[in-house]
């Protein structure tokens, strides 16, 4: 902090009369009130009477609108694309340790003589390498320096990697067994690109599985934001955002709301300051704080509700397109990059 | 001295040729890089560069289909020569001042080199996806703004620490930069057997916490006495240890809590009394709980019957307080049960 601030911060405090600050919320004005046993002795003795929160009350009323934001998401399903990079630096090291590693030790894996063993033999002679996902490849031999793959080789994809070690399953299952008349099918991992992602379906979890989701709302002007309603009196900001939750997208969800804090906020001003004529009171605009959570089970159902029009749920780039571009850059930080 | 000096006088009654310059007027051969005009700019460099990855560049279909180096290396009638030094590495150290010194051990010429990594763990990337910034969150604690500590009391020393003998961590609250994280994991292994019957006992306890662990295992020799168990100091070895980080360490965890602590029957879980106090938790498995990891189950057959020992895991955090600890381990997926002990 810049000692500019600093003192302006000073010369702020010099001119209120008490020490509490109208900017800070109700809870943090009885942490600030409270005294510590060493400034009791020394403030006892000048003031008799303690600080109260009656101040607070004299003030003018706070000029904007709280409210009380839910950021509901859900984490990633399943491990993330691999960059070109790294599918290429983890297939060099694979070979790279073949060429390092002692040799497999076979006799302590297949008994001779057994179906096992038969098998093995046959497929080490068909790939030259214990190793079933990085291709053909001799470690041993004297052109084991052409270690590197070539343009167009698909060994280092990790879809065929995984085609590979399941067919070479299937293989030993129908070499071993002893029902010589069916075919062992290994089931194959399910794909990453989902239903949803395929017919573009933003209102299913089920898509875009290796990133984060978020649900957005949409109100009736056409707006997307996070779920927001104002913070009612005597009600914490958790208690604000559960009912917040419950209100916009209705009970048919499991959720965990992450601690009690919020963990990002949004500051809209009004052009003009709204003036209520009966009393005379200014509003600047509104102040939304966002509280995390994360969704179990369920799917979000707004049929409850008469404000709000559509939901989804978007991914961080996503939600860039969606909402305008000064509340993006209000929440864009809080969100995860994956 | 003053005699030699030239005088102001006559410096400036002379013509301004004849002045002594501060700077030497004589031709100077050496030049500077930066008495050149600039005949380049930044720009023309950077041209220079390659703008896409070679990953993404396009190569005809012809020429990536003629390369076969191993075809290409036999077919030269002349071999290439071969360097005329090739380094190995010293097998010994020699000391600092030896002109034979090893490379760093991420050489791939180094004796000490592992290649590695092979992966990008799941249980790595859900840490960073979701548990880090979900622990962040819940154990924030809030500071009012213009809040200040209580001031210290001038001139006076620092007040011992509290506590007994044994200092505890200091906890500091959890930011961003010290979230907990599993730092490392270590399995031992306790054969008492391999004392009182034969060495067959470790052998075996060796290579099933390998299959477990990936990683080479440490062996260690009695230290104490038991009467019982004919244990003496010193003559046998008991005693196995693995210890794994990265890679190795996040695809045990992920082994350990999606495979084999499910299929544990009627296990409750770890014991919340659990830990050192200072952020590391321990927890058995018995020798039947440790026969279910994949890598001892695809040839069971193979180990001796009976002879599959029972191994402690330690989970090291970078957790100060057990309770982080917990909370950290319970995310990942490890359940605790019983009264928690903080």
């Amino acid at each position: 902090m810049s000692s500019g601030s600093n003192g302006a911060r000073r010369i702020a405090s010099l001119l209120r009369s008490s020490k509490l600050d109208s900017g800070v919320c109700r809870s943090c004005q009885e942490t600030l009130g409270r005294r510590n046993y060493a400034s009791a002795a020394t403030t006892s003795a000048t003031e008799s009477t303690p600080a109260t929160p009656e101040v607070s009350s004299a003030a003018p009323p706070f000029p904007y609108t709280i409210n009380a934001g839910v950021v509901l998401s859900r984490p990633p399903q399943v491990t993330r694309d691999l960059e070109p990079f790294e599918k290429a630096f983890y297939f060099y090291q694979k070979r790279l340790n073949e060429r390092l590693a002692l040799p497999f030790t076979k006799y302590f894996y297949f008994k001779r003589g057994t179906p096992a063993d038969e098998d093995w033999k046959k497929k080490i002679q068909e790939r030259r390498t214990p190793a079933r996902d990085i291709g053909k490849y001799n470690a041993y031999a004297s052109d084991s320096w052409n270690d590197e793959l070539l343009l167009g080789a698909k060994e280092a994809e990790p879809e065929h990697q995984v085609e590979m070690l399941v067919q070479d399953a299937e293989s030993t299952a129908n070499a071993t067994s002893q029902d010589t008349s069916k075919k062992e099918e290994i089931p194959r991992p399910f794909s990453r690109v989902t239903e949803a992602d395929k017919k573009g379906d933003h209102k299913s979890l089920n898509r875009l599985l290796s990133r984060t989701l978020y649900l957005l709302v949409q109100s009736k002007e056409g707006y997307w934001k996070f779920p927001s309603t104002p913070v009612e009196a005597k009600e914490t900001l958790r208690e604000a955002a559960e009912r917040t939750l419950s209100q916009t997208a209705g009970v048919n969800m499991n959720t965990w709301m992450v601690g009690y804090h919020p963990f990002g906020h949004q500051v809209y001003k009004n052009r003009k300051a709204h003036v209520d004529k009966a009393t005379g009171a200014e509003n600047h605009g509104e102040k939304t704080f966002f509280l995390k959570s994360r969704i179990m089970a369920g799917q979000a159902d707004l049929s409850a509700n008469k404000d709000l029009k559509d939901f989804k749920w978007l991914s961080k780039d996503e939600i860039a397109k969606y909402v305008l571009p000064q509340y993006y850059s209000n929440i864009k930080n809080m969100l995860a990059d994956r | 001295m003053a005699a030699r000096e030239p005088s102001r006088h006559l410096a400036r009654a002379l013509p301004r040729a004849f002045a002594p310059s501060a700077r030497p007027q004589a031709f100077i051969g050496r030049r500077n890089a930066s008495d050149e005009a600039p005949t380049r700019r930044l720009s023309d460099q950077l041209d220079e560069l390659e703008s896409a990855s070679s990953l993404t560049s396009k190569v005809s279909d012809s020429a990536a289909k003629s390369f076969d180096p191993v075809t290409r290396a036999k077919s030269r009638r002349a071999q290439l020569p071969r360097s005329r030094y090739q380094f190995r590495s010293p097998k010994y150290d020699r000391g600092p001042l030896h002109p034979h010194q090893p490379p760093a051990p991420s050489d791939p010429s180094s004796r000490l080199f592992v290649p590695g990594p092979f992966s990008l763990p799941r249980t790595e990337q859900t840490y960073n996806s979701t548990i880090a910034s979900d622990i962040m969150t819940l154990c924030y604690v809030h500071t009012p703004p213009g809040f200040k500590p209580p001031p210290k009391p001038r001139n006076r020393p620092l007040r011992g620490p509290r506590g007994g003998d044994v200092l505890r961590l200091l906890r500091k609250p959890i930011r961003f930069n010290n979230i907990p994280k599993i730092e490392r994991i270590t399995i031992h292994s306790y054969v008492k057997q391999a004392a009182q019957e034969n060495s067959s006992w470790i052998h075996v306890a060796g290579i099933a916490i390998q299959a477990i662990s990936n990683m080479r295992v440490e062996t260690f020799k009695s230290k104490s006495s038991v009467a019982t168990w004919s244990i003496a100091p010193g003559r046998d070895t008991v005693a196995v240890k693995a210890e794994l980080q990265g890679e190795n360490m996040h695809h045990f965890l992920g082994k350990l809590i999606d495979v084999v602590l499910p299929r544990i029957k009627d296990w409750q879980g770890v014991k919340g009394s659990s830990g050192d106090s200072s952020g590391n938790i321990t927890f058995g498995l018995e020798p039947e709980q440790v026969a279910l990891f994949p890598e001892i189950e695809v040839n069971y057959d193979m180990y001796p019957p009976k002879m599959i020992p029972g191994c402690h895991i330690t989970l090291h955090t970078t957790a100060k307080a057990d309770k982080d600890a917990r909370l950290l381990l319970s995310a990942m997926g490890i359940p605790f049960y019983g009264k928690i002990v903080q």
